[in-house]
């Protein structure tokens, strides 16, 4: 005789109520009566008052007491589903996060200079819980699960007291009834007869957005009137939408695969290393990529051009590529703020290698026997040749100049002593090295002249060592965008709408009255929203006087 | 169209005698304020640089908004139609001049590279896009847009007559906003290239408007919880708490500890700008000593008003105010003389705290990019004299700001003013109880606004992360910014959660209201000041 059903708290309430009766005890008579109440009145009541009836109408009606395993169940999913158990979920979150921020995590940067200050037992306690990598901990994980299934069930268990508001309309009102909703009131209309006097309402209604539903019975005319009633649904889909996110989480965590290139023009790499953070290390991991990847052009766009290459004072960074793979050469440039798709893969700029290098140096070369001297411009990596054919490589460009083991190299990665290395070879093939330096070194045995000419460094375009491009392919990036619109979408819908309704009885004024005209009917309204109440009360004001006819503002 | 008739024995309430109808008309002040704002815009770019600077119309909007809290006050306690005028004019220029302040230092910063750009012979076509120089490029810029974010607000909310008196709570806080501002300094730096990007107008933009709508739910609460009986010695207790925990922080805790307040000094650097030396504190005479006599009042109140609030002891009641208003008196004595002794201190060298040293040294050789391996080797004898003969070289040179600690100065400013307000809100507390809304009205205004911040928290995350994808490949990396804001979202969240949570609703509800504005401070200080993370720059 019990109906027992999970997850719908009308049946279960008319459900206890029979199984006291059957059961022949004594029946409680006001938990029923009150209960009933409820059920009556939840029809016109905000989802959030109608939410909290249900769970007051789960706790006023008496537990039943059968110990077979199907209530024990339904306790379980009773608790698992309550919006309760998703409150305190969230509390856990948040103080898992709080921990999260305050513990620096082992993949932030200056992790091994907090690591450092930790006591023994700190490290050991804190390590031994997790919490230098709280978000990947496996309670942190079993958390988002058990908050998920939270969201899932809780949704399961609204959805049939939201499908009842949107579909089980209520169609007539009393009197008394309507004077207790959320806004009320009163207008008197002169109309011919009953049927002017609704058109007038339900017109009224309608300039306002209402759709309306007439019921005539018992002599009187109700007008039931309501908008937005999908809006009980968007709560449905703003938790799709979250589960849409945490899925693509779960993929990106699972599946996602990423690294770093650092690539010099003229490099070529068809490998990214991957960073796996541990306690004290940070260890690199190479990873095959699909394509192989050629560097054939840096470039860093400065703010003061004769400045350090620093974040500061860059305005954005470029490199342009070549891909390489089974279906031919793709040309790409990277930039900053700009990546690059290609086969699933994502190209970044990540970071570059702080040492002073040019793009281009421009060169003054005088010839030894006199004569015009001649500018020219030669690229990183790359050549010119001089109009009597000698030709000028560009071997490298050291920014500190200092000779080690009769090498040329670097002092520092600044532009302190900035000097382009050559290769000099002349028209019948004989080659030599040559320096060109912006200012010549004191006491330097440079500036002679190799194979005919003298090369002064006169400018050049700065641009780091090495760029790092970071290579992404990650699955789960669609359905967390998806998510993310979604919930832009419905958040703006559960925020800016609401579902309100309008009930009116229209009846004859005093019809009992014989002195009073006959022509004159009363409109008693009553109205709820689900949301925004203040902005309801506001607009049900207006219908009042649309429907009396009085528009003018009210001075106040 | 009131009700003619009514049935014997029926019972019809009576409308409410009628709020002025919603129209275009009631959000006048805050379109005109926008339209004014936008002709300032157009001034500055008429009249190039010999316009007003930005951080002068920042401190004519500070003095509004301080003025306008003052009327606001006063109609509060003595209601008089003319304080609310003048309180909610006021209220509008000072919204006018933070915006104003806002957009015409986007043009200044457009200029400020123009010429950095033309010194060098290039031609103004190589300039990035007009949104590269939109004022969210540090925490001064965030500040500014905050505070506007909480005035305009505040002057939406004011087309409901009811809730005027909201700027007597809203405007104080967009007001110490300000003073933050004013304390980190308004200089423009330049971008880093990561943020130039259509997505950080988008992003910050929402984040300062979110911000600005959560101060206000904040307030809500406050003004709820008052409304809705809560003692205002248990709010003191609070205030109490926060106080001392500020007093306790400030000055690497020395206060408590040593009776001293050092104030961080600045090395200047060849190239004009300033370096801070959180480390290197000089000594500020008086300070120390009054600050920690103001924790102690406060402790005082604490264990007075725990006492009251225990057993309804009225004795301990009565020394519980004396003690919290000796504390207002101790900490504006101690904020004056921090204040004017930074100004005009100095031979800044010879006040340093020694006790220091060892960290600073520590400082020192992470300068010189030393692991922390081989920090921890060196013997702290030989960190203090490494720090020590820093000082004796460089000693005279050090100077002294109070854009050195923002944070220490707005927090101590912020005590002050939770202080005050307690002390306000302690005067004739029935009288202020009766003269605010209804408690159903306020609930559906927390709850409103609590919405808005939710959803804008959400789009605040969501903008976020489709920033970081497209910038560095990973939408989300638990970075403390970004966690930080998921906090508050998360706590927002539980708000509107315990609304229909049985037995969660009323009270308890609002608590989170107030805890996911505390969650967004400490998102947009403490993590920028305390934490590190990708964010740092703002």
């Amino acid at each position: 005789m019990r109906v027992y059903k999970y997850g719908n708290p009308r049946l279960r309430l008319i459900g206890n109520i029979s199984f006291q009766c059957a059961a022949g005890q004594a029946p409680n008579v006001s938990a029923p009566a009150i209960t009933v109440g409820v059920i009556q009145e939840r029809n016109f009541m905000s989802a959030v008052e109608e939410a909290q009836n249900s769970q007051t109408g789960n706790v006023t009606a008496p537990k039943p007491t059968s110990t077979n395993a199907v209530p024990v169940l339904n306790r379980v999913l009773d608790f698992l589903s309550s919006v309760r158990f998703g409150v305190f979920q969230l509390m856990i979150v948040i103080l898992l996060a709080l921990i999260g921020m305050i513990i620096v995590q082992q993949n932030v940067e200056g992790f091994d200079k907090y690591y450092a200050t930790l006591t023994p037992s700190q490290k050991m306690l804190y390590g031994g819980l997790g919490m230098f990598d709280v978000y990947h901990a496996w309670y942190f994980h079993l958390l988002l699960l058990t908050l998920s299934l939270n969201i899932i069930l809780a949704s399961i268990d609204r959805a049939p007291i939201t499908w009842r508001i949107i579909k089980g309309r209520k169609l007539t009102a009393s009197r008394v009834w309507l004077n207790a909703q959320q806004a009320t009131g009163t207008v008197s209309i002169a109309s011919l007869n009953g049927e002017a006097a609704r058109d007038r309402v339900v017109g009224a209604l309608k300039r306002f957005g209402f759709k309306s539903t007439v019921t005539e019975q018992a002599g009187k005319t109700y007008v039931f009137a309501e908008r937005g009633a999908w809006n009980r649904l968007t709560y449905l889909a703003v938790h799709v939408a979250l589960l849409t996110i945490f899925t693509g989480g779960f993929l990106t965590a699972q599946f996602s695969r990423d690294g770093n290139m650092p690539l010099s023009p003229g490099e070529a790499a068809n490998q990214v290393s991957q960073l796996s953070f541990g306690l004290n290390t940070v260890s690199e991991v190479q990873v095959a990529i699909p394509f192989t990847v050629e560097c054939t052009d840096i470039q860093q766009k400065l703010i003061k051009l004769d400045g350090p290459i620093t974040a500061d004072n860059t305005v954005d960074w470029s490199t342009t590529v070549k891909i390489k793979d089974e279906y031919g050469e793709t040309n790409a440039v990277v930039s900053l703020n700009k990546p690059y798709d290609y086969r699933g893969y994502r190209f970044f700029q990540a970071s570059f290698i702080d040492l002073g290098n040019a793009r281009t140096v421009t060169l003054l070369v005088t010839p030894e026997r006199g004569g015009a001297a001649q500018t020219v411009v030669v690229p990183r990596n790359g050549s010119t040749t001089l109009a009597d054919g000698t030709r000028l490589d560009l071997k490298s460009f050291q920014p500190d100049f200092t000779l080690t083991d009769g090498q040329p190299d670097t002092k520092s990665g600044e532009y302190n002593n900035p000097a382009a290395v050559l290769q000099v070879t002349s028209p019948s093939g004989e080659a030599k090295r040559a320096f060109a330096f912006k200012s010549l070194p004191e006491g330097a045995p440079v500036g002679n002249a190799v194979l005919g000419y003298k090369y002064k460094l006169i400018n050049f375009e700065r641009a780091s060592f090495k760029h790092v491009l970071a290579l992404s392919k990650d699955p789960g990036k669609t359905f967390v965008y998806l998510g993310f619109f979604g919930l832009i979408g419905t958040l703006c819908a559960v925020f800016f709408f609401s579902h309100q309704r309008i009930w009116a009885l229209i009846e004859p004024k005093n019809a009992d009255d014989s002195q009073s005209p006959a022509n004159e009917y009363d409109v008693v309204m009553g109205g709820n929203t689900n949301r925004s109440k203040m902005g309801f009360e506001d607009r049900f004001h207006k219908i009042e006087d649309a429907i009396t006819g009085n528009n003018q503002e009210v001075q106040s | 169209m009131s009700a003619t008739s009514i049935e014997p024995n029926a019972v019809v309430p009576v409308r409410p005698q009628a709020e002025p109808r919603i129209t275009l008309r009631s959000f006048l002040p805050a379109i005109v304020v926008l339209l004014a704002s936008g002709l300032m815009l157009m001034l500055r770019v008429q009249f190039g640089g010999r316009f007003m600077p930005d951080s002068a119309l920042m401190m004519i909007a500070l003095a509004c908004y301080l003025t306008a809290a003052v009327f606001h006050l006063m109609n509060l306690y003595a209601p008089s139609a003319m304080a609310l005028r003048v309180g909610m004019w006021t209220a509008g220029l000072g919204v006018f001049f933070n915006l104003s302040s806002w957009l015409v230092r986007w043009v200044a910063a457009y200029d400020r590279e123009l010429q950095i750009f033309q010194s060098q012979g290039r031609s103004p076509s190589e300039l990035g896009w007009v949104f590269r120089y939109i004022p969210f490029a540090n925490l001064y810029d965030l500040s500014l847009a905050f505070a506007f974010g909480a005035g305009f607000t505040t002057l939406l909310i004011a087309h409901r007559k009811n809730f005027r008196f909201l700027g007597a709570i809203t405007l104080p806080l967009a007001a110490l906003i300000l003073v933050l501002a004013r304390f980190i300094g308004s200089e423009i730096n330049d971008l880093q290239p990561v943020l130039d990007s259509y997505w950080r107008p988008i992003h910050v933009g929402i984040a300062s408007l979110s911000y600005g709508v959560a101060l206000v739910c904040f307030s809500i609460g406050v003004v709820y919880l008052i409304k809705d009986g809560v003692k205002i010695e248990a709010m003191a207790i609070w205030a109490a708490l926060f106080g001392l925990a500020v007093i306790a922080t400030v000055s690497k805790g020395s206060v408590f500890l040593h009776l001293q307040y050092g104030a961080s000094t600045y090395f200047p650097l060849p190239d004009g700008r300033k370096m801070p030396l959180t480390y290197l504190r000089a000594d500020i005479p008086w300070v120390g000593p009054a600050l920690a006599l103001a924790g102690f009042m406060l402790i005082g109140v604490i264990v007075a008003f725990g006492i009251y609030l225990a057993k309804n002891n009225e004795t301990a009641k009565l020394w519980g105010h004396r003690l919290l208003k000796g504390s207002l008196v101790v900490q504006a004595c101690a904020i004056a003389l921090l204040v004017s002794q930074v100004k005009t201190m100095t031979d800044i060298g010879s006040k340093l705290d020694p006790r220091n040293y060892e960290a600073f040294g520590k400082w020192l050789a992470e300068q010189d990019k030393m692991t922390p391996e081989q920090i921890a080797q060196i013997p702290a004898a030989d960190l203090i004299s490494h720090a020590s003969q820093f000082v004796a070289a460089n000693g005279s040179k050090l100077i002294l700001s109070l854009n050195a600690n923002p944070v220490e100065l707005a927090a101590l400013i912020t005590v002050l003013t939770a202080t005050l307000f307690v002390l306000i809100f302690s005067f004739r507390t029935e009288r202020l109880r009766q003269a605010l809304p209804a408690l159903d009205k306020l609930d559906s205004l927390l709850y409103k606004t609590g919405s808005v911040t939710f959803a804008m928290l959400a789009m605040l995350l969501i903008t976020g992360a489709i920033w970081a994808n497209e910038s560095w490949g990973k939408y989300w990396q638990w970075d403390s910014k970004e966690t930080g804001a998921f906090v508050a979202w998360l706590t927002y969240g539980v708000f509107l959660h315990t609304r229909i949570a049985r037995g969660w609703s009323g009270r308890r509800s609002a608590y989170f209201a107030l805890l996911g504005f505390l969650f967004i401070i400490f998102t947009y200080l403490g993590v920028s000041y305390l934490l590190p993370g990708l964010h740092s720059y703002a």
